[in-house]
């Protein structure tokens, strides 16, 4: 299994680089700040460490809902956080409904599109292999991608921050209140999953599921009707995403691949398919790029997250959260 | 109840079932013995709906269903427990149970659910004491028994049972099987497929013998326990 993870992430890592150099998001706006105090300068690097986690742990948990019911690494992920943040400029801005109308329109919209991947990409392979279905979910993200750019171009769009850009000033750190509604939709998401899961039946039937998909159907779980469940959700979470973090970090046509290097990374760094190691995986990479980038060079801001992943996996091939157990039932 | 005609499945072109034909009487306890390889987890899962069907008719209730996905046929009353006790591993044995009864969840009754798992209760007391162990870690015993009170959960008619003495102590065998006996007198109608044929046959009305994927015998369970090519090859002499 690690043999095969890692050359799916070469793959990803391939795909990103050459996004990464324009992929500098709120971290160029630390490197402009002068004259604060270490410990100031370690606060703000934390705290914009964990905002930006809490999207890579976003991202993550989209990637282990749809692994979990059908062992799939969908690569189209983060074209659902680009797709969040560009359908909500579109009815923000376009249409001109207020946020609060906006975002459940788009994370409606985003939804659809997962559902769509379902149908048009996943469902219609005859006999299908994991493997397979991955390549078919590359092919869907560079297609997502291509519609992205013919439809908004390549400019970077941006979206007022939810609650003013009036930033607050902890120990010497300046934080966004847009910071906050990251994070606390990382946290809903979380909860609400954990409820779905730990509670409900029909959660209780998506574990099933990925366990054992034969003697899911023998209970009378409709099967594909979980694996579309699971790709309407993890849109659904990347749709939140995308909306949250675009008035952080603005939002273009290409970005998609990139997040869905780092999340992807989270979900591997925490043990994939691990909800909880979704999110330790996400801030942990979002807070060790931070770091990095701001004490030692922000050039090297997408090396210092991966190579502490390469170290976990070195020591601990299942991930922080992972079970060796679990690992080694999975397929892939 | 069940009546199987010129029955024929492939595994990739790979004849494995050859015009099987069966019957299961309403109320009736019928086995399936055969060697490993015969063909019988196939044909359970040919009823089933697992497995995709060449030729051929299955008629459940005079109704045909061969071509309805296996989510389906569980709620027309027929549920299998499948070979090699394929629990939920990482889920508990109380999930594993409430997941038994998934389409009755969706009819909202709570009490009807409680009220079944407690009948479950009564038939195998261990898994109440394992409610919230997680299923993967019970013994292979515990294991079948939960696999089966899986399939009971929705109140089947007919109870399919693939080879539910596989790798279990001979004392648990005996369990398992006064429960199919128990089962059966209080009206499921049974087909139990087992390499173990004295304990099949032991507990069958009606039986045949499956070899290479064809019907080689078939008779009284009774008489065919005193038949003296079943002794010899299946009975150990
Ligand atoms: N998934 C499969 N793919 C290909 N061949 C299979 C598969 N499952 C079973 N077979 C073959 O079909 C034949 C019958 O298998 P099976 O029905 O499992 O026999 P039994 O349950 O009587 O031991 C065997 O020769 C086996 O090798
Ligand atoms: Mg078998």
């Amino acid at each position: 299994m690690p043999k095969l993870l890692s050359a799916v992430y070469t793959i990803l890592v391939i795909n990103a680089i050459k996004l990464s150099a324009a992929f500098c998001g709120e971290l160029c706006l630390i490197n402009s700040m002068e004259k604060i105090t270490v410990t100031g300068q370690i606060f703000q690097y934390l705290i914009t460490g964990l905002t930006v986690g809490s999207i890579y742990a976003m991202v993550a948990v989209g990637f282990n809902i749809i692994y979990n019911v059908t062992e799939i690494i969908n690569f189209a992920q983060g074209e659902f956080v680009m797709l969040g943040g560009l359908i909500m400029v579109f009815f923000y801005a376009v249409v001109k409904l207020p946020l609060i109308v906006a975002f459940p329109a788009t994370v409606i919209l985003v939804t659809l599109v997962g559902i769509l991947l379902d149908r048009l990409a996943i469902r219609p392979i005859r006999h299908p292999s994991v493997l397979t279905l991955i390549i078919a979910t590359i092919a869907a993200s560079i297609l997502i991608k291509g519609a992205a750019m013919l439809i908004w171009g390549k400019d970077p769009y941006d979206l007022p921050a939810f609650s003013g850009r009036d930033a607050i000033t902890v120990f010497g750190a300046v934080i966004q209140p847009q910071y906050f509604w990251v994070i606390g939709f990382l946290i809903i998401v979380v909860i609400a999953l954990s409820i779905f899961f730990d509670r409900t039946i029909i959660g209780k039937a998506m574990s099933a599921c990925a366990d054992n998909p034969d003697a899911a159907s023998l209970v009378g779980i409709n099967v594909q009707q979980m694996i579309l469940l699971s790709f309407a959700l993890s849109a659904a979470i990347g749709a939140v995403a995308g909306i949250t973090i675009t008035p952080i970090s603005l939002m273009e046509y290409d970005r998609g691949a990139m997040l869905a290097v780092k999340g992807f990374g989270a979900a591997i760094l925490g043990g994939l398919g691990s909800f909880p190691g979704a999110v330790v995986g996400g801030l942990i990479m979002g807070t060790i790029e931070s770091l990095g980038a701001g004490l030692i060079s922000s050039g090297y801001k997408d090396a210092f997250a991966l190579i502490v992943l390469l170290v976990v996996l070195f020591f601990k091939p299942s991930g922080i959260m992972g079970s060796i157990e679990i690992s080694r039932i999975k397929r892939f | 109840m069940l009546v199987i005609k010129g029955l024929n499945a492939a595994y990739d072109n790979i004849r494995v079932l050859k015009d099987v034909s069966i019957k299961v009487p309403k109320g009736k306890v019928v086995s399936i013995i055969g060697a490993n390889g015969a063909g019988k987890s196939t044909l359970l899962k040919a009823i089933s709906g697992l497995m995709q069907i060449k030729k051929g008719s299955i008629l459940y209730k005079e109704k045909d269903i061969v071509g309805m996905t296996a989510n389906r046929i569980v709620g027309l009353g027929i549920s299998q427990v499948p070979e090699g006790r394929q629990i939920f591993a990482h889920l508990s044995v109380l999930d594993n149970i409430h997941l038994g009864a998934y389409l009755y969840f969706k009819r909202n009754n709570r009490l009807e659910i409680t009220e079944r798992v407690h009948r479950i209760y009564e038939i195998f007391p261990i898994l109440e004491t394992r409610s919230k162990q997680i299923a993967g870690t019970l013994s292979g015993g515990e294991q079948q028994m939960l696999a089966i009170a899986r399939a009971l959960m929705a109140r089947p008619e007919l109870l399919l049972l693939d080879e539910p003495s596989m790798g279990i102590a001979p004392l648990v065998v005996r369990e398992i099987f006064n429960v199919i006996e128990m089962l059966n007198e209080s009206g499921t109608t049974v087909l139990l497929v087992e390499q173990n044929a004295r304990a099949a046959l032991k507990v069958a009305d009606y039986s045949y013998v499956l070899e290479s994927g064809e019907i080689v015998m078939e008779g009284l369970a009774g008489e065919l326990l005193d038949n003296p090519k079943v002794k010899e090859v299946y009975l150990g002499g």
